[in-house]
């Protein structure tokens, strides 16, 4: 009896103690986290700018969203973004890698430089490609020029406008999934190589049978990061473009800010808000099962 | 401008903190059963110089009833700092800094008091406003909550030494003589193949308020002085509306205006612009980065046959009294002091802005300032002939979609005007369903 009373007090003083260490994360979380998720469902059914009272309109904002082409047009504009960035991000970061997972002279320093850009405020270097794409006075343009070639309007036509910003997302974010595809290539254990080079594997059989399949946990990893990347692309178009030339730029996070804090559409805004934070995880859901899957027939 | 024009409510919230720890009803007297007034006006140099000056004059003048001045606390814009002390109660006095576009969301929010329960507020405006603008600062049986005070119309400056290089003696005034005179002005100087002179240039990116200094002028020009509602109703002059979409199509279509936006400083002022649309603030740029410029100011282009009188958007900033006041009586007072003509001759002389007053070019006290300042004559002949922004809930989001029509018609000519101003409507109406 005795035993039991003081591993019963023990259990309950382990217990207020974890009480007291979890309390701090727990109000946070409360204000910071859960709040704010009911209030905005409450909003999605309300209309509110901030100022007046709310008020009710039922399903009115979705009926809205339904008939918004400006919203569909901000999906597409994403997943074109998507589109280019993923496939471009995969690429250049596997390349770099591969590169950087070598004995070359100054590794480490190479590393820093491709993370530096990582670290770098998301505003100043929108405003850095704002120059670098200048129509008139750009780097790339001048370059052009004295190359005896035309202006490239990269920002200004509407069809170049969201590539020439997934090229610039990618060089802002590549350092990142350098580091994944780093630590991935490191972890592949080296009596792979050798047995299959024993068996006359040449280097690109070695990379197509036992780089990329063993990668595919950090394959998952850079996609899915930089799915949920790409799906938040807000500040490129905001500070380069404002969503323009011809709206080619309106990514859907930008589209919901603009309903948000420019029009003080509040209660859309949540609406959206929402039906976006369910497409991205039904993406991020099926991408992340066709990978596993491929994996597993891998 | 951008900064100025910003108008939203980003960052509302942490406003609304900044704005809500102020302390503006303070119960700082400086004598027994003296009151305090607060005054916010813009806080741009020029305007903090003006009030600094009123105030003292004020106060030297009206022991009892003292005026603390606080420019308007920095932020994207006045009218997102005035909707953050609005929610937060917070607001000053009196404010000079009112855009009419944003009276609709502070009235609707309570937050001003009507003036037109002062009895000499009628005589005063009857008094003071163009007869031509009257109407549109004073509909009779409905509240006013504003006192017009100052305008910056919208005007075409034009560089005299490049259509005099292109041999052009006359300054068009018809969308026919502007494109005309475009042929000989737009050049390439030095031979690399770009276009490196042009006729015009505007922000192409589809930011709202770019459009309040040309789409919107140019309407309300080619439109004999319309706006873009009657009441709360959308009633835009299609045939106005397509005629300017048309013109500026033209303008992109041959190469006049660029398709970009110049990143390497003001076009106009490094010499490269033949004309550039813009209120009296050009002038003072122009005497500070250009000074050997010689320019002159003419009203904006209307279509071919041309209008006797030429309208422009003045884009007005006028004065309100916050229903947060304790002391209405008084701060009315401090308002018909604040718009007084000796005060009115303040504002010209130490902002370089126009007032809104009928006998501007009349009254004598006036005089030497026009003398010495002959560039300023255009924008107060102009001043009469101005419209302001229609007080209509969403006019961010209206002028958004009309914005978006301009790009794919006018800059990109995706689409006939005549569409694109249909279009226009159309999308202004479903803004006000939806929101309604």
């Amino acid at each position: 009896m005795t035993v039991r009373r003081d591993q019963s007090s023990q259990k309950s003083g382990f217990g207020r103690t974890g009480h007291i260490f979890v309390f701090p994360y727990v109000v946070f979380f409360l204000l910071f986290a859960a709040y704010p998720l009911v209030f905005s469902l409450i909003l999605v059914f309300h209309r509110w700018n901030i100022v007046t009272p709310m008020e009710w309109v039922g399903f009115k904002n979705f009926v809205r969203l339904l008939n918004d082409p400006l919203f569909a047009k901000a999906i597409g504009n994403t997943l074109l973004f998507l589109a280019v960035h993923i496939p471009l991000q995969i690429v250049v970061a596997l390349l770099f890698a591969l590169l950087l997972n070598t004995r070359i002279a100054a590794r480490g320093a190479f590393r820093a430089i491709f993370f530096l850009p990582v670290v770098v405020s998301g505003v100043v270097v929108t405003i850095l490609w704002q120059q670098v794409y200048a129509y008139d006075n750009g780097i790339l343009n001048a370059i052009a020029l004295s190359l005896g070639l035309p202006r490239v309007p990269w920002i200004i036509d509407p069809s170049m406008a969201m590539p020439s910003i997934a090229l610039m997302a990618t060089w802002k974010n590549v350092g990142i999934y350098i580091v994944l595809f780093l630590v991935g290539l490191q972890n592949i254990p080296k009596e792979l190589y050798e047995s299959a080079s024993l068996d006359g594997a040449d280097s690109i059989r070695r990379f197509f049978y036992i780089t990329i399949p063993m990668l595919n946990p950090s394959m998952i990893l850079v996609v899915v990061l930089s799915t949920i990347g790409g799906f938040s692309l807000f500040i490129e178009p905001y500070v380069m473009t404002g969503g323009g030339p011809m709206q080619s730029t309106l990514s859907a996070m930008l589209y919901i800010y603009n309903q948000a804090f420019y029009f003080g559409h509040m209660g859309y805004a949540a609406t959206l808000g929402f039906v976006f934070a369910v497409m991205i995880l039904a993406v991020v859901l099926l991408q992340k099962r066709l990978l596993e899957r491929e994996a597993v027939v891998a | 401008m951008t900064l100025a024009r910003g108008f939203s409510f980003r960052l509302a919230l942490p406003l609304l903190l900044i704005v809500g720890c102020a302390e503006n009803k303070e119960s700082f007297s400086p004598g027994s059963g003296s009151i305090t007034l607060t005054y916010w006006p813009a806080p741009n140099p020029e305007e903090i110089k003006l009030a600094d000056t009123l105030v003292a004059l004020w106060n030297k003048t009206h022991p009892s009833v003292q005026v603390r001045m606080q420019p308007i606390p920095v932020s994207q814009s006045t009218e997102e700092v005035l909707l953050a002390a609005i929610a937060a109660k917070t607001t000053p006095d009196v404010c000079s800094n009112i855009w009419p576009g944003a009276l609709y969301e502070y009235t609707v929010a309570g937050g001003l008091i009507a003036l037109n329960r002062f009895p000499d507020f009628d005589s005063l405006m009857n008094a003071r406003i163009p007869s031509d603008l009257l109407k549109f600062f004073r509909k009779m049986g409905e509240p006013a909550y504003q006192i017009p005070w100052k305008t910056n119309p919208v005007m075409m400056v034009c560089n005299v030494a490049l259509f005099e290089e292109a041999g052009i003696g006359k300054l068009p005034r018809t969308y026919s003589e502007y494109l005309q005179a475009g042929e000989n002005i737009v050049r390439d100087r030095d031979g690399d193949g770009q276009i490196d002179v042009w006729l015009g240039e505007r922000d192409i990116r589809p930011i709202w308020w770019q459009r309040l200094f040309d789409f919107y002028p140019f309407y309300i020009a080619a439109s004999g002085g319309k706006t873009l509602f009657e009441g709360q109703e959308e009633s835009m002059d299609r045939h106005a509306a397509a005629q300017v979409m048309g013109f500026f199509q033209e303008c992109y279509e041959r190469n006049y205006f660029p398709r970009t936006f110049f990143q390497g400083g003001d076009p106009f002022l490094l010499g490269v612009k033949a004309t550039h649309f813009s209120g009296p603030w050009q002038v003072a740029a122009i005497k500070k980065f250009a000074p050997t410029m010689r320019y002159e100011v003419v009203p904006l282009p209307v279509p071919d046959g041309g209008l006797a009188t030429v309208h422009t958007y003045g884009d007005f900033k006028n004065i309100a009294i916050f229903s947060t006041t304790q002391h209405p009586a008084e701060a009315w007072e401090f308002v018909k002091f604040l718009v007084s003509a000796e005060h009115d001759l303040l504002l010209l002389q130490i902002a370089n802005q126009i007032p809104v007053r009928r006998d501007l070019l009349r009254n004598p006290l006036f005089e030497p300032f026009f003398q010495d300042n002959p560039e300023m004559v255009p924008f107060a002949e102009q001043a009469t002939y101005t419209r302001g922004i229609d007080e209509v809930p969403d006019l961010k989001e209206i002028f958004d979609a009309l914005s978006q029509e301009y790009e794919v018609c006018a800059v990109y000519g995706r689409k006939s005007p005549s569409e694109a101003a249909d279009d226009m409507a159309k999308r202004t109406r479903m803004i006000m369903e939806w929101n309604q």
